[in-house]
């Protein structure tokens, strides 16, 4: 898979999970307050941010790949930041960023547009919601309240993944850091035309 | 391979990207341990020409090379990817994004790694490239700890591990500070006495480089080369036409042709050293003497005593008067970023009082306290808070119309619309230090507004400055600014004021100067060499 | 033999591996041992300051009353559950406060495993180590590196940018787009200025004469030894004798996925 990249790619792919790794960790903090005052579903209001680094190094890169591996990237750093949840988060974003990748490869890696990126942000919450399920004993719950969480989550990652991540992404494009990347390129056309 | 066939050949060179072309058939030879310099105004394609020559370009980038380079008669088709970069090494500008491993030795071992050179021989190699750059003491080093000049004498042992037999150099003091510079020049020299390598280099301040270059390729802004030949001839009988083309030119040559156009130059051929210009002239000591301008000083704006911060100041105390331009200077480290932003209150004290227009900087309120005192951070970008040029002039300002008429002023009307990160260097700077200046503050704090910029617009911000009604203080190493625009001058060591008073006196102090790393400017070394002279001729 | 010089990757997959045995069972006794076993290895053989440890612990335990707080107040109730407590919409049953408990101890358990790994590794042997042994390509490996060099430099590039924000007068975000906004002003420039360094890095890298190749001849060798696998062994029996002491107790309960 990475025979096809550029160093210069996965470079930039790295720093950008690095960048999201310290946002993530930032997010906790947040997630715990939330956690405090709603409950578990505190959590997933804001579960989408965890995804976004998916979104966005897929959208700029647009490589197989990018939307998995900056996921996972990004979990190992956070491991490396001693601040998480241990190895284990590095499989919990491996399996988000395969979420938001399966969508992403339905499309053959083609499609960009913003039902794309907001399905992949939602096929994150999905894996995730699956995985966690398992490991964090969501069974312990009553099944309405699971429910709840679920869509709840879905949303968040249409939201605050897939638009946050397009509306980011694009931001970054008119700094002219993206030239040399698809994303930057499309948007130095569209300025010209 | 004879001593005069060329080692790298390159003709008919082309490199465009999908926007167009950054030049077009170029032509030119080096010999085997020549030291080239590649001289021309920024954006001249330099940087992107030396990255061809070691084959880094066009793989990296989507850019496409026509032509042919060929390095001791090989065509680079034929060098297998990685192959070339043992034998043509390169150090880049900037020392942060040079380094892929967290230590000194682990990065120098990334590229013998890279050769699959046997692990029994890596150490002794380390060692070896370490004390040839005299970085032996820090080889355990995290390098993120490393000072800017340490850092690019790190990647000159990166490359020297590898043996190489072509350096290029892509302007590798461009971050750095005056004295760091000439360290670096000075290890340069050094190495190519005790093994001569082909020398590449790509440079603005060219001071400390003339004794060592011996040829220069010189390139105008459409990237085509303007003079290929010896570095006495290209700031010789050349360099009133490389001055008219906006390029850098050495100080004492820039000096001579102000003597020559003033008529007290004498000299026959144009200087390349010091004690060619002042034999040539035919006053010297009225050349070199500065007119000194008083301003009338009125009252103090700032009154700090007793500061202590965060273990970096120790006791520190100044004033800075009204329609005064106060320069702050030190070596890196010395707390000089730390003090200035202590002063603007971004920074808590641990001990000392602060008052700004004679009321204590901790009553102030943040928002009227940033209306009346303006500080401008070392990279502008750090400093940009909107999508557009326009926004950034016109936000917090009242009445939108005067923006277009800063806009116009500083010259970016036309970028209006553009995203303040796409400007150029020089633009973002001026860009920077506008949006500081539509309140018209009372004080003006800048953390090296010149650094990293080209000649003009160094000039044209000192310039800006010095023409404000407040008060301005500048954080820079750039002494002869300092000389040319300063009224008072601070000097930090270590975290204490060891200097406080006009440049002229500065000067004087070598025991102040030396301690703080400082470099005298140009004007004053040749002023110390006359009497130095003069003494000589007296015994 | 300290638990800083166990090879990484295999402290990591004994690690990965506790937590998947441990996310097997549901009850409060295996956790509970395996919390003990975990906290005592990490201070008998590891070189770790308790002062960070506590600091990483901290938040988990704030999650886990979370967790246990979520489980008790929000249960899944089924017939024969014991009400213990009842007000309003909150039911507080005895088998919720077991279920509560061991979710909570669950959350601790993964924790202690989790810190007594990052005390004790340096983040190059564990990357070193993903490309030595788990044969990680070097691209990414690298990739990673070089963009954990950036850490540094970006956590100072945040607080410049806090300060140039407030001499600029950018009030505090109060309003959700307005935070939207500011999450914008921040990211940004921070992204746009760590990718122009990175492309400057892959150059740079290129020029050592870097092309990903799988054969490199590493300066730091990391070993695998018969210790290394000795703490594998270890580590995965002692959460099996958790499990073996829960099930004497009467505790041990297999994690049903069934709502």
């Amino acid at each position: 898979m990475l025979a096809k990249w550029k160093l210069r790619e996965v470079i930039v792919l790295s720093v950008l999970a690095v960048v999201f790794a310290v946002v993530y960790l930032l997010f906790l903090q947040l997630g715990n307050v939330l956690f405090g005052l709603f409950g578990l579903i505190g959590y997933d209001i804001i579960f989408g941010i965890w995804f976004i680094v998916s979104i966005i190094a897929a959208y700029i890169i647009r490589k197989p790949g990018a939307a998995f591996l900056s996921e996972t990237v990004a979990a190992t750093v956070e491991v490396m930041l001693g601040n998480a949840v241990g190895p284990q988060l590095i499989i919990s974003g491996m399996i988000q960023g395969l979420g938001a990748e399966t969508v992403f490869a339905a499309t053959r890696w083609k499609n960009y547009s913003t039902w794309v990126l907001m399905a992949a942000g939602m096929g994150s919450s999905l894996f995730s919601f699956a995985w966690g399920f398992y490991v964090s004993g969501f069974a312990a719950l009553s099944p309405g309240y699971v429910t709840a969480m679920f869509f709840v989550r879905l949303v968040s990652g249409a939201l605050l993944a897939g638009l946050l991540g397009k509306y980011l992404s694009e931001g970054l494009a008119k700094t002219g850091a993206l030239n040399s990347f698809p994303l930057g390129k499309e948007h130095k056309r569209n300025v010209t035309v | 391979m004879s001593r005069f066939e060329p080692q790298i050949q390159v003709e008919g060179l082309g490199f465009s990207y999908e926007e167009g072309a950054i030049f077009k058939d170029l032509s030119f030879s080096v010999l085997k341990n020549q030291s080239l310099l590649l001289l021309g105004p920024s954006g001249s394609g330099k940087s992107t020409l030396a990255y061809c020559l070691n084959k880094l370009y066009p793989e990296a980038v989507d850019g496409e090379l026509v032509g042919s380079i060929t390095f001791e008669g090989r065509n680079l088709d034929e060098f297998k990817q990685g192959e070339l970069n043992q034998k043509i090494g390169i150090v880049f500008q900037d020392p942060e994004s040079q380094f892929c491993m967290l230590t000194v030795e682990e990065e120098v071992a990334f590229g013998l790694e890279n050769f699959h050179v046997p692990r029994a021989e890596m150490e002794a190699k380390i060692n070896h490239a370490l004390k040839l750059v005299g970085l032996q003491a820090e080889k355990k080093t995290m390098i993120h700890t490393l000072s800017g000049g340490q850092k690019q004498k790190l990647a000159l042992a990166c490359v020297l591990a590898l043996e190489p037999e072509v350096i290029i150099l892509d302007e590798p003091t461009a971050n750095l500070d005056p004295q760091s510079s000439s360290d670096l020049v000075e290890t340069i020299a050094r190495l190519k006495k005790e093994r001569p390598f082909t020398l590449i280099v790509v440079e603005h301040k060219l001071d400390d480089w003339v004794e060592l270059i011996d040829r220069c390729l010189v390139f105008d802004s459409n990237a085509s080369i303007l003079f290929d030949g010896s570095s006495e001839q290209c700031f010789g009988e050349f360099a009133p036409f490389l001055k008219k083309e906006g390029i850098w030119l050495p100080k004492v040559v820039e000096a001579a042709l102000t003597a020559k156009d003033a008529g007290v130059y004498k000299g026959e051929k144009p200087p390349l050293r010091n004690h060619e210009l002042l034999s040539g002239l035919e006053d010297p000591d009225a050349f070199f003497k500065k007119d000194t301008k008083t301003r009338s000083k009125s009252k103090p704006i700032l009154e700090a005593s007793g500061l202590y911060a965060r273990g970096h100041l120790k006791n520190v105390s100044l004033t800075i008067q009204k329609g005064e331009l106060t320069a702050l200077v030190g070596a890196n480290g010395s707390g000089k970023t730390t003090l200035s932003k202590c002063l603007a209150g971004l920074i808590p004290l641990t001990q000392g009082e602060i008052h700004f227009l004679g009321v204590p900087l901790s009553k102030w309120k943040e928002k009227d306290l940033f209306q009346l005192l303006g500080y401008v951070f070392q990279n502008p970008e750090h400093q940009f808070i909107t999508d557009s040029v326009y926004e950034e002039i016109a936000f917090g300002l009242e009445h939108k119309s005067t923006a277009l008429a800063i806009l116009e002023k500083i010259g970016l009307k036309k970028h209006a619309n553009a995203h303040p990160f796409s400007l150029s260097q020089g633009q973002k700077r001026r860009l920077s230090v506008a949006t500081m200046l539509v309140h018209d503050q009372e004080l003006l704090i800048l953390d090296e507004p010149t650094f990293g910029q080209d000649a003009n617009t160094a000039y044209e911000i000192m310039r800006v400055l010095d023409e404000k009604q407040g008060a301005v203080l500048m954080i820079t190493h750039d002494m002869e600014l300092v000389d040319q625009y300063a009224d008072t001058i601070h000097v930090l060591d270590e975290g204490e004021l060891i200097f406080s008073g006009t440049p002229e006196s500065l000067w004087e102090k070598h025991e102040v100067v030396d301690r703080a790393r400082l470099k005298l400017p140009f004007r004053k070394q040749l002023l110390n060499e006359i009497v130095r002279r003069e003494i000589h001729v007296a015994q | 033999m300290s638990l800083n010089e166990v090879n990484p990757s295999i402290k990591a997959f004994a690690i990965v591996i506790s937590i998947l045995i441990l996310s097997v069972f549901f009850d409060p006794i295996t956790p509970l041992v395996t919390i003990l076993w975990s906290v005592t290895v990490t201070f008998l053989f590891g070189r770790v300051s308790f002062k960070k440890w506590l600091l990483l612990f901290a938040p988990f335990l704030f999650i886990a009353v979370i967790y246990v707080w979520s489980t008790m107040l929000f249960p899944r109730l089924q017939g024969g559950d014991s009400v213990i407590w009842q007000w309003g919409f909150l039911t507080l049953t005895a088998e919720g406060f077991q279920r509560g408990a061991s979710l909570g101890l669950r959350v601790l358990s993964f924790a202690t495993l989790s810190i007594m790994f990052t005390l004790t590794t340096k983040p190059t042997d564990f990357l070193l180590s993903l490309m030595q042994q788990c044969k990680l390509p070097p691209k990414l490996a690298y990739g990673i590196m070089a963009g954990y060099r950036f850490l540094p430099l970006i956590k100072e590039e945040f607080q410049t940018l806090q300060n140039a924000h407030r001499v600029r007068g950018v009030a505090r975000a109060r309003t959700i787009p307005d935070k939207v906004k500011q999450l914008k002003r921040y990211v940004i420039p921070l992204l746009a200025g760590a990718i122009r360094k990175a492309e400057r890095t892959a150059l740079a890298m290129e020029s050592k004469g870097f092309t990903g190749d799988k054969n490199r001849i590493f300066y730091r060798e990391i070993t695998v030894s018969r210790m290394d696998w000795l703490f594998f062994i270890l580590m995965i029996s002692a959460v099996c004798l958790s499990a073996f002491i829960s099930w004497k107790l009467g505790y041990l309960q297999f994690y049903n996925g069934e709502l």
